[in-house]
């Protein structure tokens, strides 16, 4: 169990964060402010750990504090280190630290990446471990429960490439000078598609490293994305249009390589038994179409912490009317909701198949899921007076590949799970405060004295 | 890495418990990064110091000998504070190895960076 456990996490952790690191290099990610001031509240003189650190955004909030940053995965910590962080690599299951070394540790964004129940208490048992009696320990994991979006179950696939390139959407009124990029080729308007997240300005390459972590730098990671709409003022709206015009199809192609993802699904799913279906608890998170997202214009620091699906961050309406679907993803999921099968109690992969990379469409539950295809491909029709551009992606069998690579897993959380979990598994700490911040449930908890 | 995270990491190879501290270190590459001087911080950090494995470690490395203990009134001992800045955070290993005392297990330096990962056969329970 364990063993299938860690190969997910492998496969949908790991290697994901190991493949998109390198495009992360040059993006400045926002720090949530509850965790800055937790670190900055620190006293003077603290020895600090950020376990899952990422690319370190957090390492050098406090400056009179020692803060060492860890991260399985190897190119994110290279960044870090890079920034000046004092870094390593390691596992969150096996510290390699003495025991009470720590004043402090922040989990952020961390736990809710392993598969298993088991996993989360060993992973927060070992942080409590290596902490100092009375010291502190802050966990960030995001939350089932989310204004924005529906998670249909706890353990997810979250698709990874929607969110990097929101910035293709900037409103071309709000001229944005030098603008973060994290590739090489910023003088070029237009590239192909590439296979990684078929972003047409960004992300050529599609690197393989492995391992990582730290999850909420993506939203601003998009924020600063690649597409220099602006760059040049006299420019600005002869690049947007033929920028435009690109994205677009661009834009389906990702939508209908979900649909096509599905179909593909479909096509297997007659050699499975319905209850087979029925048992498999891992949902394909689908794309959050951007209309949901439309009518919200927060700045990005107090958006609740979104997915990286979340493809429109920031935007104009304006512009993106015409990308409204009149189906929405809610309404096309509608009705009856497949009874959670697992809480966050069990293990789903104990129901599942060995072999745990089997990836399930979260929707197909309900109805009848070529009706529900057909569905979203003319929701998409009716913005889009293209059809052909339509049609002809469905025959990109890579990019349906490349996007079922590229799923993260997440398990999420309900409320009171984190706080369940610290109170009945981890008696060596004491949960002093818990609550919901961006989407995330968090806890602070103290290091009992004399129970080491 | 520095000598002051050096000091917190220890051996997780099953089996090994508290033998895991300290690790044996050998550099290949060193490089002093000038760090901004803070009495205060640095008078902090003392009493953090596991003093036995920052003296092997920086005796290892041949550094500005290191005093046994800390001295008495250690606090506004400019002399003291300052040469222990420089130990624990001024001395950056680049290249090299950790060395676990109990099970000799080697793990890596790399760019400044320790790769303290084990594989799953070192750390099955």
């Amino acid at each position: 169990m364990d063993h299938e456990a860690a190969q997910l996490e492998k496969q949908h952790v790991h290697d994901v964060y190991e493949g998109t690191a390198p495009y992360f290099n040059d993006l400045q990610s926002k720090a949530w402010p509850r965790v800055r001031q937790f670190l900055q509240e620190q006293k003077p003189g603290s020895l600090i750990a950020d376990i899952g650190c990422g690319t370190g955004k957090y390492l050098k909030v406090n400056s009179q504090v020692y803060t060492l940053g860890c991260d399985y995965c190897r190119p994110l910590v290279e960044i870090a280190r890079s920034r000046g962080c004092e870094v390593m690599v390691c596992d969150n299951l096996h510290l390699p630290f003495r025991d009470q070394g720590f004043d402090a540790i922040i989990s952020i964004g961390v736990i809710h990446h392993f598969s298993t129940k088991q996993r989360r208490i060993r992973a927060i048992k070992e942080m409590a471990r290596v902490l100092v009696p009375g010291g502190q320990l802050m966990i960030y994991v995001w939350a089932m429960e989310q204004k924005n979006r529906h998670f249909e179950k706890q353990d997810v696939l979250v698709p990874w490439n929607r969110a990097l390139c929101s910035q293709l959407f900037s409103d071309s009124s709000q001229p944005r000078r030098k603008q973060q990029c994290g590739h090489p080729e910023r003088s070029h308007p237009y590239h192909p598609p590439c296979s990684v997240c078929s972003c047409s300005v960004c992300f050529k390459e599609q690197g393989h490293s492995k391992r990582s972590h730290s999850m909420d730098y993506e939203p601003m990671m998009a924020r600063a994305c690649c597409a220099n709409i602006s760059e040049e003022g006299e420019e600005e709206n002869g690049f947007y249009n033929t920028f435009g015009k690109s994205f677009r199809s661009w834009f389906f192609s990702r939508s209908l390589d979900e649909s096509t993802l599905r179909k593909q699904v479909e096509r297997v799913r007659p050699l499975k038994t319905t209850e087979a279906w029925a048992n498999s608890t891992i949902s394909i998170q689908p794309s959050r179409h951007s209309s949901l997202d439309l009518d919200r214009q927060e700045p990005l620091s107090t958006r609740e912490q979104t997915s990286d699906e979340d493809v429109f961050v920031e935007t104009s309406q304006k512009q993106l009317e015409w990308l409204r679907a009149p189906a929405t993803k809610k309404h096309l999921r509608g009705g009856q909701q497949r009874e959670v099968r697992r809480n966050g109690d069990g293990n789903f992969l104990e129901s599942t198949n060995t072999n745990a990379n089997r990836v399930n469409a979260g929707d197909v539950e309900e109805g009848d899921p070529s009706s529900k295809i057909l569905r979203r491909i003319s929701a998409v029709d009716s913005t889009d007076s293209n059809p052909d551009a339509t049609m002809s992606v469905e025959e990109q069998q890579p990019d349906v590949l490349d996007s079922r690579a590229l799923m993260r897993y997440y398990h999420v959380f309900r409320e009171g799970e984190l706080y369940g979990l610290l109170k009945e598994n981890v008696s060596e700490l004491h949960v002093l405060s818990s609550g919901n911040d961006h989407g995330n449930w968090c806890i602070i908890a103290e290091k009992k004295d004399n129970c080491d | 890495m520095k000598l002051l995270t050096h000091n917190l990491l220890s051996s997780h190879v099953r089996g090994v418990g508290p033998r895991g501290f300290p690790l044996r270190l050998q550099a290949t590459e060193v490089r002093i990064n000038p760090v901004e001087f803070n009495p205060d911080f640095v008078a902090r950090m003392i009493p953090k110091v596991e003093w036995a494995g920052l003296l092997e470690a920086a005796d290892t490395l041949h550094l500005v000998e290191v005093p046994k203990e800390p001295i008495e009134g250690y606090e506004h001992d400019e002399k003291f504070l300052r040469k222990m800045h420089h130990v624990l955070l001024e001395v950056d290993v680049l290249e090299g190895t950790l060395q676990c005392p109990e099970s000799g297990r080697l793990f890596p330096i790399s760019r400044g960076i320790p790769n303290m990962l084990l594989s799953d056969e070192e750390t099955e329970t």
